[in-house]
């Protein structure tokens, strides 16, 4: 009669329903430690896969990381010096604009020495003018831009000037420079003081089509630079592609970057992914052996259980459709609650909320129902309990 | 705290409810909940050591990793670099200087072992100071006479490689551009010796000027091999004098103007020069905290604790401060796109790993919270039956914290012990380093074991206070 009990459907979750309700403040410490191993790891996760994207764009800050120039040794074999020193233009549309979904700032120089002098002073020094295409210089080469005048920056004859140059000539932004090169003479007004702690801070930086004029050189570039995004191998692969595109050019790396980049970016990811998958392991296990100490004390009830005449399966299949039950519950609601915490951590870290993966959710939760299947380990010896020792409280 | 009251068997017969402030029953009392049921507790403690192994293993590798990742950058090289104040503006492109070769000011080498002795000398990881000439040089010669007329004028580099600098404090750092430009990676051969007449040039050089290998049929095209370690550079300085006959020891590949040079010891390239002892460019690498809001604020609008404060922090900013004031008269400024995408890389990741350790802590301190409740929870019939002897709800309440932090502080000890070693193999193992154990990190990990699994019994301990002892031994 007892086992026809047991064994009717309805009778069975309404086992499982009295198991998991026989007592509140249990079931209540169950679904927190389970539901925060959820949070947390749904939290790590989606912050990890969003951490990785995201680096890729931090170490833009480093500046251009691929040059177009004129082709090596065509220099001394060619009699026409400006065309072979010098790039076209046009190639400049040739180019790619994306790479990985993220744009690529591009900037075209021109490069010439010619001689300058503030306006109104007649001492011309010698100083290198960069002529530059309109957009992405502070991308390209990152600095600290000081004195920066706005309205002067749309100006078509604007130019910026670094920091040693401008102390050199004792200008600042707002004051107009009279420049000179082979014959020729410009004004520009200065509209911003940039320090680099590079080559620029000697340049001065005008339009490029000023450059061409002073130069001589109309429609043709000394290089081109670039700042590309995306892991070491997508950038390797950029470069490639890009050298196949253009035979009249020289495509290559700067060393420096992207070389100290790759290098970084694999330990960079590689310690974090190690620090999250490590942490989501001790976590469940941690889960896990608190669960366990709970799942000890369940003897009783299977003792119970197989007393009024419960198989062994049956027992079985209780406790596991109540860790099963647990780990949903639990896993549902705390991986919910982590994806959202991890969305305000994104913030928190990188300044731009972490975008939700939804290959999170389903991982977290799966992760949660083992986990708490797992904890019920204590349990795999039911065949083996004998009712009445546990009764005579011998077990 | 527990009077001894005698013999406390007799006492137990007397007055029931002085059974258990007897010392001697109280530790047995304890001591048998262990030995009695050594798997349930082990299971307890089990799951506590598991909690503070994590929480030791996180805490130890994040409060080492920051340093360790701030080393891994200086794989970018240099970020300071120092330049003469007086100079003339230099008119580089593309790496090359355009200057007449005497123009500008320079600076003298022998003072460079102060930066050594600046308050954060031990952030300096190298530096390496540039001279730049020009010369005309051919690896051809006829009768060991070399005719350099017709070629190009070349870059010539000097600078330091694996050199002995002597510090004021009398000891010898060893430095040179192999720390201050990482990326300098030798194609073939060494890197030349100090004192020597030796070089190493730059792979595009070495491919333009190699030597010609003799014509297979006439009228074919002139191949030219690339040159190689072992081969020779004559060189004339740009005025026509002869230069020093350069061994060359090594090609170099730095994807950089350099790849177009002769690099040379610098005291070579002083004798081009005819700069004796000087430089004109220095090279910086230096550890640094990244800039935060503080590292940024403008010195001169510090008050004095601020600055000092300031002074006191490896801020690249302040770095360059102390820099400048052992060099005198020079330029010492920060090489931005190096600096800047160094400090945010890396403050992104000490956040992002801070909050990693922070979500362990959190993971574990709930299990075991947890696992402590459990515990508790389970053991209403036995405190039925303490009751039901005639022990008050604060005892039994006593009883089981004692229980229970007896278990924090084994279980914490072991997690330590579990967790230094755990970290120790990730360390050594993922990160390349290997964490100094600390003992502040063995206090956190026994005050939070013991704060932990008092609180997670506190509550069920509390509701266990007012049960009353007959319906649970009737089992109700």
């Amino acid at each position: 009669m007892a086992r026809n009990l047991v064994s009717r459907t309805a009778m069975f979750w309404r086992i499982v329903r009295r198991l998991l309700t026989a007592n509140y403040a249990r079931l209540f410490v169950i679904l927190l430690a389970l539901g925060a191993g959820a949070a947390v790891t749904a939290a790590l996760l989606n912050l990890q896969i969003d951490a990785n994207k995201r680096l890729t764009t931090e170490f833009r800050a480093l500046g251009a990381n691929v040059i177009v120039a004129p082709k090596a040794g065509t220099a001394s074999e060619s009699g026409d010096a400006a065309s072979s020193s010098t790039i076209e233009e046009t190639i400049l549309r040739r180019l790619p604009r994306q790479n990985d979904g993220k744009p690529i700032p591009t900037v075209g120089f021109l490069y010439l020495i010619g001689s300058v002098a503030k306006q109104g002073q007649d001492k011309f020094e010698p100083a290198v003018l960069a002529g530059t295409t309109e957009q992405g210089l502070a991308e390209v080469r990152p600095g600290v831009r000081t004195e920066f005048w706005a309205v002067e920056e749309t100006d078509a004859s604007a130019c910026e000037i670094g920091a040693k140059a401008a102390a050199e000539f004792q200008v600042k932004a707002g004051d107009i420079l009279v420049l000179r090169a082979q014959g020729r003479e410009a004004t520009c007004t200065v509209f911003s003081v940039v320090a680099t702690g590079g080559a620029e801070d000697a340049q001065i930086f005008v339009p490029l089509v000023l450059a061409q004029m002073l130069g001589g050189l109309a429609g043709r570039l000394s290089l081109i630079e670039m700042s590309v995004t995306g892991r070491p191998t997508s950038i390797q692969k950029f470069i490639a592609e890009l050298s196949r595109n253009l035979p009249e050019a020289d495509v290559h790396g700067i060393k420096q970057f992207t070389e100290a980049e790759g290098k970084l970016y694999s330990r960079v990811s590689g310690v974090l992914s190690a620090t999250v998958l490590l942490v989501l392991l001790l976590t469940s296990l941690c889960v896990m052996a608190g669960m366990s100490n709970i799942a000890v004390e369940r003897k009783n009830d299977v003792g119970l259980m197989k007393a009024i005449g419960g198989s062994v399966q049956r027992v079985v299949q209780l406790f596991l459709a109540e860790a099963v039950l647990m780990g949903l519950m639990a896993g549902i609601v705390g991986s919910a609650i982590g994806i959202l915490l991890s969305i305000q951590l994104g913030k928190a870290v990188f300044g731009v909320a972490a975008q939700p993966r939804w290959i999170v959710y389903p991982v977290a939760v799966t992760l949660t129902v083992i986990v708490s299947i797992a904890s019920a380990f204590p349990l795999r010896h039911i065949a083996g309990i004998r009712p009445a020792s546990v009764f005579r409280g011998e077990e | 705290m527990f009077p001894r009251w005698g013999n406390p068997r007799k006492r137990f017969r007397d007055r029931g409810a002085f059974f258990f402030t007897s010392q001697a029953m109280f530790l047995r009392l304890v001591t048998d909940s262990f030995t009695r049921r050594p798997r349930r507790k082990l299971i307890t403690l089990a799951a506590l050591a598991l909690g503070m192994a994590v929480v030791t293993a996180a805490l130890s590798v994040s409060l080492n990793i920051g340093d360790k990742l701030a080393e891994e950058f200086r794989s970018l090289g240099a970020n300071l670099v120092v330049t003469p104040l007086a100079d003339s503006l230099p008119l580089e492109i593309g790496g090359v200087d355009y200057r007449p070769v005497n123009a500008g000011a320079f600076l003298a080498e022998a003072d460079l072992g102060k930066l050594k002795m600046i308050f954060w000398r031990h952030n300096i990881r190298g530096f390496a100071p540039i001279l730049e000439a020009q010369v005309k040089a051919t690896p051809l010669a006829v009768d060991n006479f070399p005719d350099t007329r017709g070629w190009p004028a070349v870059p010539v580099i000097g600078t330091w490689v694996n050199h002995e600098v002597k510090i004021p404090d009398g000891t010898i750092y060893t430095t040179g551009v192999e720390k201050t430009n990482p990326w300098w990676q030798l194609k073939e051969g060494r890197w030349f010796v100090e004192g020597k007449n030796e070089c190493v040039v730059g792979k595009n050089f070495a491919k333009k000027n190699g030597l010609p290998e003799p014509r297979t049929s006439p009228g074919a095209p002139l191949q030219r091999t690339s040159l190689m370690p072992g081969n020779q550079l004559f060189t004339d300085t740009l005025s026509g004098k002869p230069g020093p006959v350069l061994d060359i020891v090594g090609v170099l590949d730095t994807g950089g103007p350099e790849d177009d040079a002769i690099i040379v010891p610098i005291e070579v390239a002083q004798k081009l020069t005819e700069e004796r002892g000087m430089y004109r460019r220095l090279y910086v690498s230096a550890l640094t905290k990244p800039e935060d809001a503080f590292g940024r604020k403008d010195p001169k609008a510090m008050s004095a604790a601020e600055y000092d404060r300031w002074y006191c922090s490896p801020y690249i900013s302040s770095i360059a401060l102390q820099i400048g004031e052992v060099l005198k008269g020079t330029d010492v400024r920060v090489i931005r796109r190096v600096a800047e995408g160094e400090g945010n890389v890396l403050r992104r990741v000490r956040t992002l790993l801070w909050l990693v350790t922070v979500a362990a802590l959190l993971a574990a301190v709930l299990a075991v919270g947890a696992s402590a409740a459990a515990s508790v929870i389970e053991r209403r019939s036995e405190i039925g039956l303490m009751k039901a002897l005639g022990a008050g709800s604060g005892l039994v309440g006593v009883l089981l914290a004692a229980e229970q932090l007896l278990v924090a502080i084994i279980g914490g000890a072991i997690g330590y012990a579990v967790g230094i070693v755990l970290a120790r193999m990730l360390g050594e193992r993922v990160f390349g380093f290997t964490p100094e154990p600390k003992f502040f990190v063995l206090l956190i990990v026994l005050l939070l074991a013991a704060v932990v699994t008092l609180l997670g019994s506190a509550i069920p301990l509390r509701r266990a206070s007012r049960y009353e002892p007959a319906p649970i031994l009737r089992g109700e």
